[in-house]
C-alpha cells in the first residue's frame, strides 16, 4: 500500500494512470497550475512524528512473503502475530502475490528486507493507562557479510510493538515502476514513546446507533493514529429492537480494542443525560412530566446505579470510568413536591443535593475499584469535596486543567472550542494547535494532565458520516497528544503536507477521511484533483 | 445496553418501533415485505424460523462463486454479533439446518443477457428443516442470497439469526438487464478499497453492471483505476474478478474524441496543437493506431459484451482553428459535424472489430428518440438519475420510469435498462458512499421490480427503503439518511422524534429540522451545550452556497455534470433550486447501438 509516498512527485504516480505511453513523460508534464502539493522525499510522513529519528538515503525493497521472528518473553500473545499479519496485508494490498520461483533463498535475496525481528521483553498483555507504548525501530544493514537489511523492532510490551508496526506501515510505500513495496531514507533510526498516556476519542453512541462493526473501524482506523483510549458513551436508549447492544458485543468490541492496544471506558452519566432510564423505571424520574436530573430523594436511585455499574465492571476492565455529571438543571428537582420536601428536610439546596448525587456516585464507583471520571462542572462545583482520585474532565473551555492540577486533580483536556469534532467549523489547525497544558508551568502539576480526549458527539453524526466527522481533524489532536514539542519544531513547517499525506493514507486503506482544508468539516473535495492537495 | 437486556431498555424499544410503525401504514399490501428491491412475486405467512447454529450450503452445483457467496451471505447477517442461543432448547421444527440450492446451468460466464431469475423458499416444501434456493445461472443465485439475507434478523434478545413471516415463497427476475452504476474514477482516485466497496454494496441492491471510467480528463492530474494494461494489468483484472464474483459486470470508457486531453500528455501527436488540445486530431492516422492499442488490451481485461466510447461534449472548435486539420477536412470535403462522424464511426468500428458492441453518449436525444430509430438505449438522464445532484431526492430517483411515453411494446424493449451515474467532481473516498446511498438504492428498484409492483407513490416505499438503508450502515455501508440532500447529516434524535410524531401524509424530503431546536420541549438529549454553535453553521453554510452561486463564483458547488462547459453555462446550472432555466443541451442519454448505420 502507500502507493505515492515513494513518489518524488505525486503527479507521475497518476500519470502511470492516466496516461499511455509512460516511458515518454517528463515528469512535470502540465501540472505546473496543479503543483500545490509534491511529495518530498525528504520529509518524514510518519503521523504522528515519533519522539527521535534520524534516516539516511537509501531505498530499499520488501519482500512481499515478510516473515515475523518473535524474541523475549512476550513473543508468545497472538495479538501480536495478529496485529503483524494484519500490518502486513496493509502493506502489501497492493502488490500481486509473492514471485513464483523455486528457490526461495533466490528470491530472499532479490529483496533487501525479508524479516521483521520483534523483541518484546514484558509477558504481561495488560492494558492499564499508561501501558508502556514505548518502542524502538531500526533498520539498519546486517552485519558481517550479509547483504541482507535487518529490521528491528524492540518494546517493553506488545502494546508498544503495535506502534512499531503501524510506525513500520507507513515507512513501506508500493512503488507502481517496479510494483513492489519499498522504503525509502534507509537506514532508519526511530525511538518512539507517547507524550501523553491518555489520547482519546469519545464516540456518542447514544444519539444514533452504531452498527458494532462501525464501532470496530473507528478503533482500527484511531490505531492508524496512534489513539488509544476510546471512549464510546455506549450508554443512553435505544432505538429500534435492532439498534441496541448485547452485552456479548460489548464484551467483543471491547476485546477487539483490545488487539489494538485500544481502552475502552464507558459512561453512566448521572444525575443529569439519563432520562431514558425512566422508561424502563419510571420511579428513577422525580416526576412523569419532569423526567431529569434522577430522583435524588431515593434509594432506589443508588441502587440501581450501584447495580448496573457492578454488573458492567467486569466488562470494561479498564480502570478509569465516567460518571458524568455535566449539564445538570436542577428545576425538576424544586418543583416536584415530595424532592422538594426531601430537600427542605436535609436543609439542602438543590445544588448540595446535586453534590451529593455525584459524590454519592464516585462512592459505589470507587468501591467497584474504578477511578471516577468527572465532567468539570462538579469541579468546579464543588472541587473541594471531589474524592481526590477523580479525574477532572474539561470541556466548557481552556483553563480548567491548570485550576484542577493546581488543587492536585488529575485532568482531560478535551476544551469545546477545539477538541468538539461535532463542531464543524473548527478548523485543522485549531484542533492541531490545542495545547493541554497550556497554562501549567509547574512540571510536577503538568504530569498530572494525563492527556486529553477528541470528542465526537453524536446529535448530527451516524454510520453515514461519522469517520469524515472524525478524521482528519482527529489526527491533529493524535499528533498533539503522541508528540513531544521537541519532536514536532522539526516538523513545523511541515505539518499540512504531512496531515495530506496522512488523510490520503487512511482514504487508501478504506477509511472516509475527509480532505483537510475545508472550511467545514466532512465537506466534500471542492472539485477534482488530487488526493494530496486537497 | 448491558443491564437493558432484561431491564429497561426492551420498554424503551418497544415504544420506538411502535413509532417506526408509523413510517410504513399506508404502504401497500407487501408492507410487512421489507426486502429491497421489491421482488417480482412474494407470499409470506406468519410464523418464525431460526437458523441453526450451523446454518451450511448444500448445493448440486459445486462452485466457488456461489461457496464465497454463502459465505459473504452469512457474514452479512450475524455481522459482527455473537450468536450464542441454547440451539437444543428450540422446537426442531423452527429450525433451519441450511439453505439447498439448485442451479440448472453450469455456465458462469458472465454476460448482459445473463438469466438473473431465482425462486426462494423458506422453508423447502420437500424438506421443512432447509431453505430452498432454484436459479438458472449462478447469478440468479446470488440475487436470491442477497434476498434471504433480507429475510434473516438477528434477535438481541435470543441472540440468535430469526426469519419471520415464514413461509416465504419469492420468485423473481429483474425488470431489466441492464441495472448500471456509473463511478468516475477520473477526478478523484479512488483507492481498490473504495472501489471494492462500492461494488459489495451494490450487489445487495442487486444492481449488476459497474461503469468505470477510464476517463482522460485535460482539467486534472491524478485519477484512474483503468490503467494502461501493460504498465499494470492486474489491477484492472483484479477488479474485475472482485466484481465477477459479486454477479458484477465491470464496463470501461474511453471518451474518444473529446474529454482526452490527457492521452496527448504521452503522445503529443494526438493534440492538434499544443494550445489546442482536444478533441484527438482526427487527421492523423496515429490517433485510431492509440485507439486500436488501447481497445486491444481492453479486450483482455474487459471480456464484457460493451465498451463505452463516450462521444460526450465534444467542441470541435480546435480542428478548425488547426490549419493542418483544416486543410486536411477540405480535402476530404468534412464538415466539422461530419468529421465528428466520422472519428466516432471509425472508433466504432475499431471497438467492433475487438468484438465489443458499443456504448455512446448521446447529447441532445431522449430515451424515445432513440427507440424510434430502432436502437437500444440505456437511460440516465441527468435531471433525475445523476448521483451528484445533491439536490435531487430519492422520491426522485424513485420516479424516473425509463420507460416514460415510450408506449410500443417494441420500442420498449429497445430500452435496455438505466445508469446511475456518480460523477466524481465532489466525490472523493470519504464521500462517495454516503452520495451514492440510499438514492441508488432508488433507482435499483426501479430498474429491478416488474412496474405493477412498484409503489405509485414513494411515500408508500419510504419505510422499506429506510430500512434498507439501516441495513446497508449495518454492513458498513455509509449509506447517508434519507431526509434532506444527497448525502445530508443525520437528523438529531429529537428532531427525527418530533418528525416521526408529525409524519402524517408528508411525500416530500423531511424537513430541515436542524433550525427548530425546540421541537421537544424537554430539552433532552442536548449534551454539553453544542448544539448553539452548530445550528448557525448549517444555515450559514446553505447561503454560503447560495450566495456563490448566485454571485456566479467559480462554481464550486454548483455541481456540474461533466467538465468541459464554457464558463457561461456552468454559472446557469442550478444546485440548489433556483429559478434559471436547465441548459437545453445538457440532457444525457448515452446510447446503445450494434451497428449505427442499422436502424
Amino acid at each position: 500500500m502507500l502507493h505515492l509516498c515513494e513518489k518524488p512527485h505525486f503527479g507521475c504516480s497518476c500519470l502511470m494512470f492516466l496516461v499511455w505511453g509512460f516511458q515518454l513523460l517528463g515528469l512535470n508534464h502540465g501540472f505546473g497550475v496543479n503543483s500545490g502539493f509534491h511529495l518530498n522525499r525528504s520529509l518524514t510522513y510518519i503521523w504522528p512524528l515519533p519522539y527521535e529519528l534520524t534516516s539516511g538515503n537509501e531505498t530499499l525493497t520488501v519482500n512481499p512473503a515478510l516473515s515475523l521472528s518473535i524474541i523475549g518473553r512476550g513473543g508468545n500473545f497472538k495479538i501480536l502475530r495478529e496485529g503483524f499479519r494484519r500490518y502486513k496485508k496493509i502493506i502489501f494490498s497492493f502488490t500481486y502475490g509473492v514471485p513464483v520461483s523455486k528457490n526461495s533463498r533466490r528470491i530472499r535475496s532479490i529483496f533487501d528486507i525479508s524479516e521483521l525481528r520483534i523483541i518484546v521483553n514484558s509477558d504481561s498483555d495488560e492494558l492499564k493507562l499508561g501501558v508502556d507504548e514505548s518502542y524502538t525501530l531500526f533498520i539498519q544493514k546486517g552485519e558481517g557479510k550479509s547483504i541482507a537489511w535487518e529490521t528491528t523492532i524492540e518494546a517493553s510490551t506488545i502494546y508498544g510493538a503495535l506502534r512499531a508496526l503501524e510506525t513500520f506501515s507507513q515507512l513501506c510505500a508500493f512503488d507502481y515502476t517496479s510494483k513492489s513495496v519499498q522504503i525509502f531514507r534507509a537506514p532508519w533510526y526511530i525511538k518512539d514513546k507517547p507524550r501523553f498516556a491518555y489520547r482519546g476519542l469519545l464516540l456518542d453512541t447514544s444519539r444514533h446507533h452504531f452498527p458494532v462493526d462501525v464501532i470496530k473501524s473507528i478503533m482500527e482506523s484511531m490505531s492508524y493514529a496512534k489513539l488509544v483510549p476510546s471512549y464510546p458513551k455506549l450508554w443512553n436508549g435505544a432505538y429500534s429492537k435492532w439498534e441496541r447492544y448485547t452485552v456479548e458485543d460489548v464484551r467483543q468490541i471491547v476485546r477487539f480494542a483490545k488487539t489494538r492496544g485500544i481502552h475502552v471506558m464507558a459512561e453512566v452519566d448521572v444525575p443529569g443525560h439519563a432520562e431514558s432510564w425512566g422508561a424502563g423505571y419510571p420511579d428513577l424520574w422525580p416526576h412523569t412530566s419532569c423526567r431529569e436530573p434522577l430522583d435524588v430523594t431515593k434509594n432506589f436511585t443508588f441502587e440501581l446505579i450501584s447495580g448496573i455499574l457492578s454488573e458492567i465492571r467486569n466488562i470494561f476492565p479498564f480502570e478509569l470510568f465516567h460518571l458524568g455529571g455535566d449539564e445538570v438543571n436542577t428545576d425538576c428537582w424544586n418543583k416536584t413536591p415530595h424532592v422538594k420536601q426531601w430537600l427542605d428536610d436535609k436543609k439542602m439546596e438543590p445544588k448540595d443535593a446535586y453534590k451529593y448525587f455525584v459524590l454519592k456516585a464516585q462512592e459505589i464507583a470507587i468501591s467497584k475499584s474504578w477511578t471516577p471520571v468527572n465532567w468539570e462542572e462538579t469541579f468546579n462545583a464543588f472541587a473541594k469535596s471531589l474524592n481526590p482520585r477523580t479525574v477532572v474532565h474539561n470541556w466548557l473551555g481552556p483553563g480548567v486543567c491548570p485550576k484542577a492540577v493546581a488543587k492536585g486533580f488529575k485532568c482531560i483536556f478535551s476544551n469545546q472550542r477545539v477538541w468538539y469534532l461535532d463542531h464543524l467549523d473548527v478548523s485543522w489547525e485549531e484542533v492541531y494547535h490545542a495545547e493541554p497544558l497550556e497554562g501549567i508551568s509547574n512540571e510536577s502539576k503538568k504530569e498530572l494532565v494525563i492527556g486529553g480526549e477528541v470528542c465526537m458527539w453524536g446529535e448530527t453524526v451516524d454510520t453515514s458520516n461519522v469517520q469524515q466527522t472524525i478524521w482528519p481533524r482527529a489526527a491533529a489532536a493524535a499528533e498533539r497528544l503522541w508528540s513531544t514539542e521537541k519532536a514536532l519544531s522539526a516538523g513545523n513547517d511541515t505539518i499540512l503536507h504531512r496531515l495530506h499525506y496522512f488523510r490520503c493514507l487512511l482514504n487508501r486503506r478504506g477509511v472516509q477521511a475527509s480532505p483537510v482544508e475545508n472550511y467545514y468539516a466532512r465537506q466534500d473535495p471542492g472539485g477534482p484533483g488530487s488526493c494530496y492537495w486537497q | 445496553m448491558v443491564v437493558s437486556e432484561s431491564l429497561f431498555y426492551v420498554v424503551a424499544a418497544a415504544a420506538l418501533v411502535l413509532g417506526n410503525g408509523l413510517a410504513v401504514s399506508g404502504a401497500s399490501e407487501n408492507s410487512k415485505v421489507k426486502v429491497w428491491p421489491m421482488p417480482a412475486s412474494v407470499s409470506y405467512g406468519n410464523a418464525h424460523l431460526y437458523l441453526a447454529g450451523d446454518f451450511g450450503l448444500s448445493s448440486n452445483h459445486d462452485s466457488q462463486i456461489l461457496k464465497d457467496a454463502f459465505d459473504r451471505m452469512l457474514a452479512v447477517i450475524k455481522l459482527d454479533h455473537v450468536i450464542d442461543a441454547n440451539f437444543s432448547a428450540f422446537d426442531r421444527s423452527s429450525l433451519l439446518q441450511g439453505l439447498h440450492i439448485v442451479v440448472s446451468s453450469p455456465n458462469e460466464e458472465l454476460q448482459y443477457g445473463t438469466d438473473e431469475s431465482y425462486k426462494l423458499m423458506v422453508p423447502s416444501p420437500e424438506k421443512p428443516g432447509y431453505a430452498h434456493l432454484e436459479a438458472k445461472t449462478v447469478y440468479g443465485a446470488l440475487h436470491g442470497l442477497q434476498t434471504f439475507s433480507q429475510l434473516c434478523y438477528f434477535s438481541i434478545t435470543r441472540r440468535v439469526l430469526e426469519v419471520h413471516m415464514s413461509p416465504w415463497t419469492i420468485i423473481d427476475q429483474p425488470r431489466f438487464s441492464y441495472r448500471g452504476l456509473l463511478i468516475d474514477t477520473s477526478r478523484h482516485y479512488l483507492p481498490m478499497t473504495v472501489i471494492k466497496k462500492v461494488i459489495d454494496s451494490m450487489s445487495y441492491a442487486k444492481l449488476i453492471h459497474n461503469l468505470s471510467l477510464s476517463r482522460y480528463l485535460h482539467t486534472l492530474n491524478c485519477g484512474m483505476v483503468l490503467i494502461h494494461p501493460q504498465s499494470d494489468i492486474q489491477r484492472p483484472m483484479q477488479l474485475k474478478f472482485y466484481a465477477q464474483k459479486r454477479g458484477i459486470s465491470v464496463l470501461a470508457e474511453i471518451d474518444v474524441p473529446g474529454h482526452a486531453l490527457s492521452w496527448g500528455v504521452g503522445y503529443p501527436s494526438l493534440w492538434p496543437s499544443k494550445n489546442c488540445q482536444q478533441p484527438l486530431d482526427v487527421s492523423n492516422e496515429f490517433t485510431f493506431k492509440v485507439i486500436d492499442g488501447i481497445l486491444s488490451d481492453f479486450s483482455k481485461i474487459f471480456n464484457f459484451k460493451f465498451v463505452h466510447l463516450g462521444g460526450d461534449e465534444v467542441n470541435t472548435t480546435c480542428w478548425t482553428t488547426t490549419p493542418r486539420i483544416s486543410k486536411w477536412l477540405k480535402r476530404h470535403r468534412m464538415n466539422e459535424s461530419q468529421a465528428y462522424e466520422y472519428f466516432v464511426l471509425r472508433a466504432q468500428n475499431i471497438a467492433l472489430s475487438h468484438g465489443y458492441e458499443i456504448v455512446n453518449w448521446l447529447g441532445v436525444g431522449v430515451a424515445q428518440r432513440v427507440v424510434e430509430s430502432g436502437l437500444r438505449c440505456i437511460v440516465s438522464n441527468q435531471d433525475r438519475w445523476y448521483l451528484d445532484h445533491l439536490d435531487t431526492p430519492w422520491q426522485e430517483f424513485y420516479i424516473n420510469e425509463p420507460l416514460t411515453n415510450i408506449t410500443n411494446s417494441k420500442q420498449q424493449k429497445l430500452v435496455i435498462g438505466g445508469e446511475v451515474c456518480m460523477w466524481g467532481e465532489t466525490a472523493d473516498g470519504s464521500d462517495i458512499e454516503q452520495t451514492i446511498w440510499p438514492r441508488a438504492a432508488a433507482a435499483a428498484e426501479r430498474l429491478w421490480t416488474p412496474f405493477d409492483k412498484l409503489a405509485k407513490n414513494p411515500r408508500e416505499a419510504t419505510g422499506r427503503l429506510a430500512t434498507f438503508r439501516c441495513l446497508l450502515n449495518q454492513r458498513g455501508i455509509a449509506a447517508a439518511p434519507l431526509a434532506g440532500s444527497g448525502r445530508a447529516a443525520p437528523l438529531d434524535p429529537v428532531a427525527t422524534d418530533h418528525f416521526k410524531a408529525n409524519l402524517g401524509g408528508s411525500d416530500t424530503i423531511l424537513p430541515d429540522l436542524r433550525h427548530t431546536r425546540n421541537v421537544s420541549g424537554s430539552g433532552v438529549g442536548y449534551g454539553q451545550g453544542r448544539t448553539s454553535t452548530l445550528e448557525p453553521l448549517f444555515r450559514e453554510r446553505e447561503s454560503w452556497k447560495l450566495s456563490q452561486l448566485l454571485a456566479g463564483e467559480e462554481g464550486r458547488s454548483t455541481a456540474r455534470h461533466r467538465s468541459g462547459l464554457p464558463p457561461a453555462v456552468e454559472k446557469k446550472l442550478p444546485y440548489l433550486k433556483i429559478n434559471l432555466a436547465p441548459p437545453p443541451t445538457r440532457i444525457h442519454h448515452p446510447i446503445l447501438t450494434t451497428n449505427p448505420r442499422i436502424t
